[in-house]
């Protein structure tokens, strides 16, 4: 069989890399303030991606970056704590720099 | 600009419609996105046995940041539980409701503690300083600045 390719389109899929394998089931993938996607953006935000970023805590935990810090500047100095873990909030710098994965995929038509 | 809280509470409502409440918990009024009502009963052996009562909750805009003002409901059908902490105004002195809110709790997750607090209370008594709270109480309980008791009972 000879299949002659007419037309194709390439689709893009971005989201942020949280450091685990992308689970499509996983509840954890929320913003635990918002509870919208980490790949949505925050309620104050129209559009996901660089303009609402997500933040990392040294804990581990991620936030929609307004979303904690909105929760940061109201809190009073000895109090700036993680909402999950009560720690104290701490941005784990690093890990912001290699922000999104890319993932490509053709889909021909 | 539609506030954080409705953005919020619409998600938390979606998912109680989806996947029910928790045993003991049901949802009596979420028409609006200021005040829902909750009612709560304890499963099982407890000093509660056979008592329902209903939570109101009244959110801000700002909610989950702030904390939601929480209290049991005194009516005709509700009576406040019983328990050391709470006033017989259905004021709850709770942590979680105060210095403790978290923004990741949500109206089940304050539903749960409460209701749990209330299976591991061995002894139906007052708060010590009822009378005199109940007597100069604001009527939003997030305005008094609680002292939290012991946190075994």
């Amino acid at each position: 069989m000879k299949v002659t390719i007419k037309n194709w389109n390439a689709i893009a899929q971005w989201r942020w890399d949280i450091g685990k394998e992308f689970d499509e089931t996983d509840d954890e993938d929320l913003c635990g303030i918002c509870r919208v996607a980490y790949e949505g953006c925050c309620p104050r935000c129209k559009m996901p991606g660089d303009d609402c970023p997500v933040l990392w805590g040294e804990c581990g935990h991620v936030y929609h970056m307004h979303c904690i810090m909105q929760w940061i500047e109201q809190q009073p100095p000895n109090k700036q704590n993680c909402p999950m873990d009560r720690k104290p909030w701490i941005t784990a710098e690093r890990k912001t720099a290699n922000t999104a994965t890319q993932q490509t995929q053709a889909v021909q038509s | 600009m539609a506030g954080i809280a409705s953005r919020r509470l619409q998600k938390e409502l979606k998912e109680i419609h989806t996947q029910g409440c928790p045993v003991g918990i049901q949802l009596l009024n979420a028409d609006n996105f200021e005040e829902w009502h909750l009612s709560l009963e304890v499963m099982g052996e407890s000093q509660y046995q056979g008592e329902v009562f209903a939570l109101k909750f009244r959110f801000e805009p700002q909610y989950p940041i702030s904390a939601p003002a929480v209290q049991f409901i005194i009516n005709e059908k509700y009576k406040a539980p019983v328990h050391p902490h709470v006033y017989s105004n259905g004021h709850i002195c709770a942590s979680i409701l105060g210095n403790e809110w978290s923004p990741v709790l949500s109206v089940i997750g304050v539903c749960v503690t409460l209701q749990s607090m209330l299976a591991s209370c061995k002894k139906k008594e007052r708060p010590p300083d009822n009378d005199r709270y109940v007597m100069h109480a604001p009527d939003n309980p997030k305005k008094t600045r609680f002292h939290y008791h012991d946190d075994t009972v």
